[in-house]
């Protein structure tokens, strides 16, 4: 039996029953129509893109399609194609499943001999399977769609020996893995900022193309939760927070990363396009892998849209990810990542608990916060590296793997870099406030720790209290170095730098909207200092914030809040007015008023409903 | 680590002419001309034959002038396949169009020349081997991968289960049973790689760099692993911890001659030796500057020399197994060496893969070094058959 006789009748009854009904409950929930319907504006938003992007001339595949799609310069379209089916020199996950999703949009406007030269692709070109979680989606959806789209092929048809029906099910296996663990423990590669992209493109890929009724419908859901879970971080078209891996221009400048085109198209937001805005530098543009969401025929559920964008009301949100693969020098494969989000329609604080939670790229923690100037972010790190941490997700050997990764992402060993993870660095947020505390070791090769404070804030000022007070319109921030420290002018940037291993600070924000002017809010502050007597016995600082609450946290030891210890473990998997999930159930609830949205990874069906108004 | 970036993709390009190369080569090669020249004399000197007697002599006489022209390190050495796994090169730039190929190279004049065989793109080859069979072996980041036509086309034998595979070993009484150590592990195949199972009880951490079968005993295999040296009396089934613990062992060799000799290369403990099986190992670090033991060699024709490579000091010798060590970098422009390679059937002839600056060849046991081949190549594994 070929891969797709694979496809059990009982399944194509089953997902048939349950698309009726998503059906006639989708009827109900759809957007009011109009033209300032939030789907009426993503169809524009969509088009304008397709528009953009045909008029590009980047050598890809999503550049192709769009030309093919708005009929615009075709004949470049068609050679270019033509050219990267017969360039040998390109493989690897990112044609894996480009070159198949191409091949499959297209299929019906593509010649027989470019066809061909595609189908050959799968059988001569090295397809290297990656070595990151991205990595892997890419590589076995494009397998998975290959095997499917050539099925009952032996062996000698494909490039890694194997036939299309050992193929379609390695990948299958594979894939429904991923969903499960996805939607259940969470993604290794969380809330990335610039990854989100590479995941999202194959999804959506898989999504409309996939025949089994099961995967087609997980990949809905799948893309649903992505989407879902960086909207709930979502301020204006910055993935806010802590991430698992970003760059550093990135981080520094959070509009400039792809995401935030991601953003535009879905959630509308930021109001301008970001191809057109220099400031942001837009790294989005060379793949212009949006596209393939502008293609494609999944339409965000408006809930998500909601949850993205309505900013009406403060909130805390918790999560529960998974650290990447630990394959050495770790007591446990994928221990649990906890982020902490409070959200406000004019800024966004969120952490990681600290420690590595990812090697090379982490983004510990942050302030974002809604600004027409670019670098709207300040954070602080610890430039941590150190081949054994490297040594932990991959299985070169350890003295040889920080140079290795340092000729390609360039600054792992930099001592300015602008992310990192560090076991010498812990968390503890509350609302608003957050203390970041540091306990160098002595044989660390960075003992440091810098602070990135943009240029464009409007006013920053040291305060004869200790604190920093920063300004970015409405927004305020307050910051409190432990010990020493120095400012060090660069081009976008002040660089606030402590030289003190033994160390921490204290960061706490506000607005307009709750603390009045810029003086009342400095005012507030100033009451409360933190406390942190003895700090370098202790590792504990004691604070209370300007609403009154006690947090105090010892590096190693323990957090509390007014008294209660506060136990990550606690977490859910979604944890907040929005999404809800208990960690491991499969089953995440979305909400937005009285609007419900389930996604149910066991059963594989979405529900939604409206219930009664409390 | 790989190269990865979401905004280039990664392009490959493909050494031409490769499928040319594959095909065996059908003018006689020099062994061949010194089995005829060897062959022929002695079968005409059998026969007892004045008239040959002459013709044996001045065959005798090429061959003494061919041996003395130098022609005798390749000659001797055309006996061996050697098998290079180029993990990458440092040339490697994202999206560059003219990256270096990596992956197998191969040689059968004692690297005078290499072959590119199989894929030309980046899959991480770490190591290939091939089997008593002839079917080659390569553990890669792609997983374990076989071929039966020697590296023309390839086959993905393991799934998505098996990945960050570091080295294959194959069973030399039993070719169709492979073992492959892993980042995840070990795991064994008993039918050429049609299946493959999880061979990981009794692993605290599994990680292992390396995995030896004894030559002794039928299924015992001791494992290098982060943890120290396991053993297993059942093929894999079930390990124990046997020494070297909480050390990360990266290599374990059987000395070639001895079989209840061992020897443990370890990150960062330097050199170690067991003369019971493994059982127990005794640490050896005279004379070794560099503790970081990523590969042991030995001298098939001198039982007590042993040879190490390391991170940062390059080659050590050593001419009482393991006793003391004394470093032999003359030429040797990069001194972070992963593999050894003693050719089998000329001892003089040396092979040190290094980390970022290629192949590196000796001709006289280790004392002088030269460089060989792939200019800043990270050659992470030698073999040969």
């Amino acid at each position: 039996m070929g891969a797709l006789g694979a496809l059990r009748t009982s399944n194509v009854i089953r997902f048939s029953l349950c698309a009726l009904v998503l059906t006639c409950v989708s009827a109900r929930s759809l957007p009011a129509q109009g033209e300032s319907s939030p789907a009426a504006q993503f169809e524009k938003r969509r088009q304008r893109l397709l528009d953009v992007v045909s008029q590009e001339r980047d050598r890809g595949f999503f550049t192709v399609t769009s030309k093919f799609i708005t009929g615009r310069d075709t004949e470049w379209a068609m050679a270019m194609l033509d050219s990267l089916t017969t360039d040998e020199g390109i493989g690897g996950m990112f044609y894996s499943y480009t070159a198949i999703g191409t091949y499959l949009r297209l299929k019906d406007q593509l010649p027989d001999s470019i066809k061909r030269k595609i189908r050959q692709a799968y059988r001569t070109r090295t397809m290297y399977r990656g070595d990151t979680e991205n990595h892997w989606v890419m590589y076995y959806t494009g397998i998975y769609l290959a095997a499917q789209t050539w099925p009952n092929e032996d062996r000698s048809q494909w490039f890694n020996g194997k036939s299309s029906t050992e193929n379609f099910k390695e990948a299958e296996q594979w894939l429904n893995r991923w969903m499960n663990i996805t939607s259940t423990i969470g993604q290794g590669e969380f809330d990335s900022p610039t990854y989100f992209i590479v995941f999202m493109t194959p999804v959506l890929t898989l999504y409309e193309f996939a025949k089994d009724p099961a995967m087609k419908r997980k990949a809905q859901m799948t893309a649903d939760l992505l989407f879902a879970d960086f909207a709930v971080d979502h301020l204006g078209g910055n993935y806010c927070g802590g991430h698992s891996r970003d760059y550093p221009d990135d981080i520094a400048n959070p509009l400039s990363a792809p995401a935030a085109l991601w953003a535009w198209l879905y959630f509308g937001e930021p109001k301008t396009e970001l191809w057109g805005e220099t400031r942001y530098h837009p790294r989005h543009r060379g793949g212009w892998e949006t596209a393939s969401g502008a293609t494609s025929s999944y339409r965000l559920p408006e809930i998500i849209y909601r949850i993205a964008t309505d900013r009406s009301r403060p909130y805390i949100h918790t999560e529960t990810k998974r650290v990447r693969n630990i394959i050495r020098f770790g007591p446990e494969k994928n221990p649990p990542a906890y982020k902490y989000m409070y959200m406000t329609r004019s800024y966004a604080l969120g952490s990681l608990q600290g420690g590595i939670l990812q090697p090379i790229q982490q983004h510990t923690w942050d302030v974002t916060y809604i600004s027409e100037k670019p670098n709207n972010t300040i954070f602080t790190l610890h430039p941590f590296y150190s081949g054994k941490e490297l040594a932990m997700f991959f299985p070169e050997e350890q003295k040889f793997l920080s140079d290795e990764v340092n000729r390609y992402h360039l600054v792992y060993t930099n001592p300015n870099k602008w992310n990192s993870s560090s076991p010498y660095e812990q968390t503890f947020q509350h609302k608003d406030a957050i203390i970041v505390l540091y306990n160098i070791d002595k044989e660390a090769r960075q003992s440091h720790i810098d602070g990135f404070f943009p240029k464009t804030l409007d006013e920053r000022i040291e305060h004869n209290s200790g604190w920093i007070f920063c300004r970015a319109g409405s927004v305020y921030v307050a910051f409190f170095p432990l010990k020493p420290y120095e400012w060090i002018e660069e081009k976008v940037n002040w660089r606030w730098r402590s030289s003190v291993a033994k160390n921490g600070v204290v960061t706490e924000v506000g607005s307009s909207d709750e603390d009045g002017s810029f003086e009342e809010f400095q005012h507030r502050i100033v009451k409360s200092k933190p406390a942190f007597n003895n700090f370098d016995k202790t590792f504990t600082v004691h604070y209370k914030t300007r609403r009154g609450d006690e947090m105090k946290f010892t590096f190693g030891g323990e957090r509390t809040l007014n008294g209660k210890k506060v136990d990550f473990r606690t977490y859910k998997f979604f944890n907040g007015p929005f999404i809800q999930s208990e960690r491991g159930s499969g089953i995440v609830k979305m909400t937005y008023e009285n609007r419900v949205r389930e996604l149910d990874f066991n059963k594989v069906i979405i529900k939604e409903w409206q219930q009664s108004k409390q | 680590m790989s190269p990865s970036s979401n905004e280039a993709n990664h392009i490959f390009h493909r050494r031409g002419a490769e499928c040319a190369e594959n095909r065996r080569e059908r003018r006689p090669t020099s062994s061949a001309l010194l089995r005829v020249l060897c062959g022929s004399a002695l079968r005409t000197i059998t026969l007892k034959n004045a008239k040959s007697l002459h013709r044996v002599a001045t065959r005798c006489v090429i061959l003494i002038v061919l041996l003395a022209s130098g022609w005798s390190e390749s000659l001797l050495a055309r006996q061996d396949t050697l098998y290079m796994s180029v993990l990458n090169s440092r040339k490697h730039r994202l999206g560059a169009l003219d990256n270096p190929t990596v992956g197998l190279f191969v040689s059968t004049d004692a690297g005078a020349t290499w072959k590119h065989r199989g894929w030309t793109g980046y899959i991480r080859t770490f190591y290939t081997e091939s089997g008593p069979d002839g079917v080659l072996w390569s553990a890669c980041g792609n997983g374990v991968l076989r071929s039966s036509d020697n590296g023309v086309k390839w086959r993905i034998t393991t799934g998505w289960e098996v990945t960050e595979v570091l080295k294959v070993k194959v069973d030399p009484s039993k070719p169709s049973v492979v073992y492959a150590a892993t980042a995840y592990g070990v795991f064994r195949t008993e039918d050429s790689g049609e299946t493959w199972k999880e061979r990981n009880v009794g692993f605290l951490k599994p990680f292992v760099s390396d995995v030896v079968l004894d030559r002794s005993t039928t299924n015992r295999l001791l494992a290098a692993s982060e943890d120290g040296v396991y053993l297993s009396a059942n093929a894999g089934k079930r390990w124990q911890l046997t020494g070297l613990k909480g050390k990360g062992v990266r290599t374990i060799l059987q000395h070639p001659k001895e079989k209840s000799i061992f020897f443990a290369g370890t990150e960062e403990d330097g050199f170690f030796s067991s003369s019971d099986g493994g059982k127990s190992w005794q640490q050896s670090n005279k004379g070794l500057k560099q503790l970081t033991i990523y590969t042991i060699a030995c001298d098939r024709s001198d039982a007590e020399v042993l040879f190490v490579g390391t991170h940062g000091g390059g080659v050590y010798r050593s001419s009482d197994r393991g006793k003391s060590w004394r470093q032999i970098i003359e030429g040797l422009d990069n001194l972070v060496v992963h593999s050894l390679l003693v050719l089998p059937s000329n001892p003089s002839i040396l092979f040190a893969a290094t980390l970022n600056g290629g192949l590196f060849k000796s001709t006289d046991r280790g004392e002088h070094w030269s460089f060989n081949s792939q200019e800043e190549g990270q050659v992470w594994g030698l073999s040969a058959r």
